[in-house]
């Protein structure tokens, strides 16, 4: 019986994972990233996907200390991740109205220091706030943000853009074709997840969980809120400004239609869906919301569509039986190869409906961490919550 | 050439009136997040969706009555029988949003309804524009033009209708909710649920009032919208509700007279406070900028009175 067989290998596969230490986890899951560009079938359109996939998980890192950690809504990550973009573009690029030509290595610690710097701004007017005063002035901000890089042309070339911007270079390799920036990104993902998960798990981090849970509590217990919840937004502010560093490298254009609230929408999203504190689950919701449109519109995603054809005829034959009772007129289904980009144009209504979807199935997002899914399986062991509350 | 006007009258009064215009629209908006807010503490996102729907369905109905053909007395039955059609329009939507999006949430933690409110408002914005090809539609332009006035102090037709009915609507939600048995429904259930509840309240189908009462101020700013600025289309609800909700947040969510206050607020301070800022010698800021002064205004305010102007002690709950 093959079926059982390759079954208790599986299980044992897992169970043989789920055992192993998790440095041993760690360089697995490195070392199948790193022969990821080997394979023939990843090609520089994938990889070019991966890495805008790493970049949203870098992302998701640093949004989930704000919103995961210490519980504070913010709905204007954007700024962060444009403050980044704009700082290494105005810096680095010989056609940004300052034409300084700045190293990369020199300008993102720089952009790190400028995006905390935003992140204690906002912070500061937003400290009293709890909740959804948060969740529209964090949002107003982003949008403040955006207005002033249109408006502030001699600085930003506002509505133009600044081009040219530089790439660093590693190991006396400039980073320039997706596998090395591929390279690049899992990387600088590894290292924010590695920092995000030391500092969730220090004193800091149990300060912003106490935070969350009850601000007032937490207050009572000598823990200084102004401290921990400013340092929440200078760090989650400045993970976002490295993304855009890395952003604006990569793609060596920045112009501001980049970064309007969508960015931030998708972040939180991905943060959510995939289950606030988990990284897995931010790696799965990037993938899902980040790299699935663009894959959908593959080549390779078309061939694989055709084969199912023969489903589009079952499906039109169905509906062709249904308008001859039916008084409208129903369309039939594309060609199957047609699809993936039809999928992909309307991909917006699909995430939107998906959105609602996953919250109402697993309101707790799709990997919850595990102290997250104890509080959903266990509600009688907390007090009953007043509606809509954190 | 601003210059012209700086010294006259009748740019002030306009100004003003412009301010008054999108202030009575951002007020209409922000009264349906306010009462959404009151009784479930969470904030709609996809209300400006509502909004924007509520437009279309008054814009269809508006054509398909004979559109720019309607003339004479017709035109106020038209109008009527529009702002009916864009208010059913708004009330079903939102009903629906109510019933598949946030009921099965409301014992969620928080951040689960605002994601689903999210997912809502993009499925119902990306549905519009794919069925329109993303192409905006105009109203038909049946209002009389002209204004009416003495000296400086000019008005056009459109903006007083506007306005007028803005104030009569507020007027007929004022009356509804502190004169009917349902506006004391409502506002047992904003007070507390489960209280209410002991009383023999239908707390679900209370719920359910809100947002039709809420889904009909928007659909008639959606049908004002379109009357006196024309261009309609899919993505037009997201500005006016982001403003909407910070004109809510202004006046201090939850309360209802707050709304209002702080849609005008709102909408004065971004015409009539941009015109103002212009007066500085050496300041010119660009049309964008009232962005930027609403939501530093928002910044400003809640800095100083962190419940918002009318606010109690609702913030100290989230």
């Amino acid at each position: 019986m093959p079926d059982r067989a390759t079954g208790n290998y599986l299980a044992r596969v897992q169970r043989r994972w789920r055992t192993s230490p998790s440095w041993a986890r760690t360089i697995a899951l490195l070392a199948a990233l790193f022969i990821v560009p080997f394979l023939p079938f990843f090609d520089e359109p994938w990889l070019r996907v991966f890495f805008l996939v790493g970049l949203y998980v870098m992302l998701g890192l640093g949004l989930n200390v704000v919103v995961g950690f210490a519980g504070l809504l913010d709905l204007g990550y954007v700024a962060f991740f444009a403050v980044g973009a704009y700082t290494l573009a105005i810096f680095s690029s010989a056609s940004s109205p300052l034409d300084l030509s700045v190293n990369f290595w020199l300008v993102l610690p720089l952009a790190m220091v400028i995006g905390a710097t935003a992140g204690l701004l906002l912070g500061f007017p937003v400290l009293p706030l709890r909740g959804d005063y948060l969740a529209i002035v964090t949002l107003g901000f982003g949008e403040i943000v955006r207005v002033l890089i249109v408006n502030m042309d001699n600085v930003t070339a506002g509505a133009q853009g600044i081009s040219a911007i530089s790439t660093p270079s590693l190991a006396f390799r400039h980073v320039d074709n997706p596998t090395w920036w591929y390279y690049f990104i899992v990387l600088a993902a590894a290292l924010v997840a590695f920092c995000t998960a030391r500092l969730g798990d220090s004193r800091v981090g149990r300060a912003w969980e106490a935070i969350r849970e009850d601000e007032d509590v937490a207050a009572a217990m000598g823990i200084d809120t102004i401290k921990y919840k400013l340092m929440a937004f200078a760090s989650g502010a400045a993970i976002g400004a490295v993304g855009g560093v890395l952003y604006a490298s990569q793609f060596s254009f920045v112009n501001p239609s980049a970064f309007t609230l969508q960015v931030s929408v998708n972040v939180l999203a991905l943060v959510i869906i995939g289950g606030m504190g988990s990284t897995t689950g931010i790696i799965f919701g990037a993938f899902i919301l980040v790299g699935l449109p663009d894959i959908l519109q593959f080549r390779e995603t078309a061939d694989l569509l055709g084969h199912f054809e023969f489903l589009r005829a079952g499906i039109n034959h169905v509906i062709d039986g249904a308008n001859a009772i039916s008084p409208w007129a129903l369309g039939g289904l594309p060609a199957a190869d047609t699809w993936g980009t039809e999928i992909a144009d309307k991909r917006f209504i699909i995430f939107g409906a998906l959105l609602v979807a996953i919250m109402i199935l697993r309101p707790a997002g799709l990997f919850p961490s595990k102290r997250r899914e104890l509080e959903f399986e266990n509600p009688g062991a907390e007090a009953p919550r007043p509606i809509g509350a954190l | 050439m601003p210059s012209v006007f700086l010294t006259s009258t009748s740019f002030w009064v306009d100004q003003f009136v412009n301010g008054m215009t999108t202030g009575s629209l951002y007020a209409l908006i922000a009264l349906g997040y306010t009462m959404v807010y009151g009784v479930l503490q969470m904030i709609n996102f996809a209300h400006g969706e509502v909004f924007m729907l509520g437009s279309f369905g008054g814009f269809y109905a508006l054509t398909w009555m004979g559109g720019d053909d309607i003339g004479g007395p017709m035109i106020a039955v038209a109008i009527l029988v529009t702002l009916i059609v864009a208010m059913a329009t708004s009330a079903a939507v939102s009903v629906a949003l109510e019933r598949i999006a946030y009921r099965p949430l409301r014992n969620a933690p928080r951040l689960a309804p605002l994601i689903s409110a999210i997912g809502a408002s993009i499925f119902l914005q990306y549905l519009v524009l794919d069925r329109t090809d993303s192409e905006a539609r105009f109203y038909p332009k049946i209002f009389p033009d002209g204004r009416f006035g003495a000296g400086s102090f000019q008005i056009e037709y459109i903006q007083v209708f506007l306005i007028a009915s803005s104030l009569l609507m507020m007027f007929f939600l004022y009356l509804i909710i502190q004169r009917t048995k349902m506006g004391r429904a409502i506002r047992a259930v904003a007070e507390s649920p489960s209280n209410a509840s002991l009383m023999g309240v239908d707390v679900n189908r209370t719920i359910v009032y809100v947002f039709i009462l809420g889904a009909a101020m928007a659909g008639v700013a959606g049908v004002l919208h379109g009357l006196f600025f024309q261009t309609i289309r899919g993505s037009m609800g997201f500005l006016p509700g982001i403003k909407a909700f910070t004109a809510a947040v202004l006046g201090g969510i939850g309360s209802v007279p707050g709304a209002v206050a702080g849609g005008l607020i709102l909408g004065l301070s971004e015409t009539v406070g941009r015109e103002l800022l212009n007066e500085i010698p050496g300041v010119s800021l660009p049309n964008q900028w009232r962005d930027v002064i609403a939501f530093s205004l928002l910044v400003l305010i809640l800095l100083f009175r962190p419940t918002g102007i009318f606010g109690g002690k609702v913030a100290k709950r989230a």
